[in-house]
């Protein structure tokens, strides 16, 4: 197997990077990993992630995302750009900062929000602040 | 489906996923907090209300975070004298102002409203908050509202009313026995506007066309309020107009039927009733909820009917170092003077709010942005001149304000608070105790944080 290296959660051009890596490669990201398809269920859910929020990925996945498992991004900060995003076809890679409800204790974090044009995967990354 | 495991610790760990769930999903915001508002745990609704009120989007007191929208809060939970029990019980919260921050970007997709509030004090550490989005509802009760006064006008069983006739232009058409009963005025009413029923001050000249238009929009309009008699002593009184059907356009003959009912015995109830939904525990005067709808209504009917209307947007300055200096009984005590100063000051038809912990508006119907400023620039002095007295001390207290009207142009409440809230930054920022007119193109650039960090 080819070595693939292990992004960062500002890498640039990190779509690519994570529609390349397999599950377990996912799990060793330091950062939480949503992936979500065209019907925005959630299809890709990382270690990072599911320790985080405290729920194990058979929970999560095939789940709408932006009903059933984080109503809180359904908003226009985050669900609203993946909406423009599609409608415009046009590529969505933003960082934000903002709070989410993890183990029911508000924690501040940052949100990478992936789209792009032709990719079957959208992601929402989430990195702790400090 | 998830198995159910044989192993009591994998039960239970799948038992603790279940119920965070559970939480996540809960189509309601709960939250606990210490007793000073400090969010303890919270869940993802109560968030997504949340944040879009925080300024600084760090989601951290409760309190806080509704500071400009239910100032009351600290001060309700601080004189909650039980060991534990319910503080608020669906306590409405209305959003419109402040604008949300970041250009909007926070605010959810369909913006809430009103938001209700339930607090309950578990113990002396803890307080558990129930949040919920309820402006349908809200907008539904309203409609019911007025249903119910309707039936209650037709239903309730009368002990008096006088028949009142009204021609076009809303004067009394003809005496009869009914009106001198009631009200006690002669023939001599007769040609009068119906406003004479009226307390001075309590309806303007354009209120009085508004009733009728709306009567003749809806079928009928419908109010309670206080009434005058002739010799000037006042009573309790439900009012239904409603226009004739075969009224000559030409003619005397009355084109509107008033029927005025006394129901001073009930007023007891029904003022209970609108105080507590409808007023600033602290201080008297209005609070958001009732500013926004009596706002609202009267640019709906603005629209209508052109004219101008303005709005004043009051803030106490250096208002935190009034509390730090003579502690939070102190500032009460400041805003206490400075809501009655306020309702001293304005005409009975004006209203007068406390929107913001230190913040009052009020709205002047059918006023210019002069005449609305020169009422402002009374206030002002008046309270310069008028030290609050607290506890020995003597507490110098003044005010900023910033006008802004509609010359009868359509104009929505939003715009018409910014505009205000532009003025009285600019009266901040020009040095305090002073009064700040809205101009259009405003020669400075503000930042997007509002004023006043002191």
């Amino acid at each position: 197997m080819n070595t693939v290296t292990i992004p960062s959660f500002a890498a640039p051009g990190l779509h690519a990077l994570l529609d390349q890596l397999n599950a377990e490669q996912l799990d060793q990201l330091d950062f939480g990993v949503i992936g979500f398809d065209a019907g925005s269920n959630v299809c890709r859910y990382n270690r990072h992630e599911s320790e985080a929020a405290g729920l194990t990925p058979p929970r999560v996945l095939g789940q709408p995302l932006f009903t059933n498992v984080a109503p809180c991004l359904n908003n226009f900060m985050v669900a609203q750009r993946f909406e423009d995003a599609e409608d415009g076809n046009a590529a969505l890679d933003d960082t934000i900062d903002y709070v989410l409800t993890l183990r029911m204790r508000p924690i501040k974090v940052a949100l990478r929000l992936l789209a792009e044009p032709g990719s079957a995967v959208r992601y929402v990354l989430v990195q702790r602040r400090v | 489906m998830l198995a159910v495991s044989d192993d009591p610790a994998a039960q239970l760990a799948a038992d603790h996923e279940a119920l965070m769930q559970f939480l996540y999903l809960a189509p309601v915001g709960l939250v606990q907090t210490g007793l000073d508002g400090e969010i303890l745990m919270i869940n993802p609704i109560s968030a997504q209300l949340l944040m879009p009120l925080q300024r600084d989007g760090n989601l951290v007191n409760l309190f806080d975070a509704l500071a400009d929208v239910a100032p009351e809060l600290r001060h309700l939970c601080a004189s909650f004298a039980q060991a534990s029990g319910m503080v608020c019980d669906g306590l409405q919260i209305h959003l419109n102002h402040p604008a949300y921050p970041a250009g909007g970007a926070l605010r959810p997709r369909r913006s809430p409203q009103v938001l209700s509030l339930s607090l309950l004090k578990l113990d002396d550490a803890r307080l558990m908050a129930v949040l919920s989005d309820v402006s349908e509802q809200v907008r539904r009760e309203r409609q019911l509202r007025q249903n119910d006064a309707w039936l209650n006008a037709l239903l309730t069983s009368i002990t008096d009313y006088a028949l009142v006739g009204l021609d076009r232009e809303g004067r009394v058409s003809e005496w009869n026995e009914t009106i001198g009963r009631v009200t006690g005025h002669s023939g001599a009413v007769v040609g009068s506007s119906y406003a004479v029923f009226h307390p001075v001050d309590a309806i303007t000249e354009a209120q009085v066309r508004d009733r009728l238009r709306e009567a003749d929009q809806n079928g009928w309009s419908l109010d309670e309020g206080a009434r005058v008699r002739a010799d000037g002593s006042q009573f309790w009184a439900s009012a239904m107009i409603s226009p004739l059907p075969d009224a000559d356009p030409e003619g005397d003959a009355p084109a509107y039927c008033m029927v005025v009912r006394d129901i001073s015995d009930k007023r007891d109830a029904i003022e209970t009733r609108r105080k507590s939904a409808f007023c600033d525990h602290l201080t008297g005067v209005a609070n958001r909820r009732a500013f926004f709808e009596a706002a609202e209504l009267e640019l709906q009917r603005n629209r209508r009917t052109p004219r101008p209307t303005a709005l004043i947007l009051i803030d106490a300055d250096h208002f935190k170092q009034v509390n730090d200096r003579h502690g939070h009984p102190g500032g009460d005590a400041a805003l206490r003077q400075l809501g009655l100063l306020l309702s001293a000051t304005f005409r009975q038809v004006d209203v007068v709010a406390r929107v913001g912990g230190e913040e009052f508006a009020v709205l002047l119907p059918s006023s210019t942005l002069e005449g609305a400023a020169a009422v402002a620039e009374r206030l002002r002095r008046l309270v310069a001149a008028q030290p609050v007295c607290f506890d020995g001390a003597s507490i110098a207290l003044t005010v900023s304000a910033g006008v802004a009207a509609s010359d009868g142009e359509q104009i929505d409440l939003d715009t018409l608070m910014k505009r205000a809230d532009e003025a009285l930054y600019a009266a901040k920022a020009g040095g305090r105790n002073r009064i700040e007119c809205w101009a259009p193109a405003p020669s400075t650039v503000h930042p997007p944080e509002p004023l006043d960090e002191a």
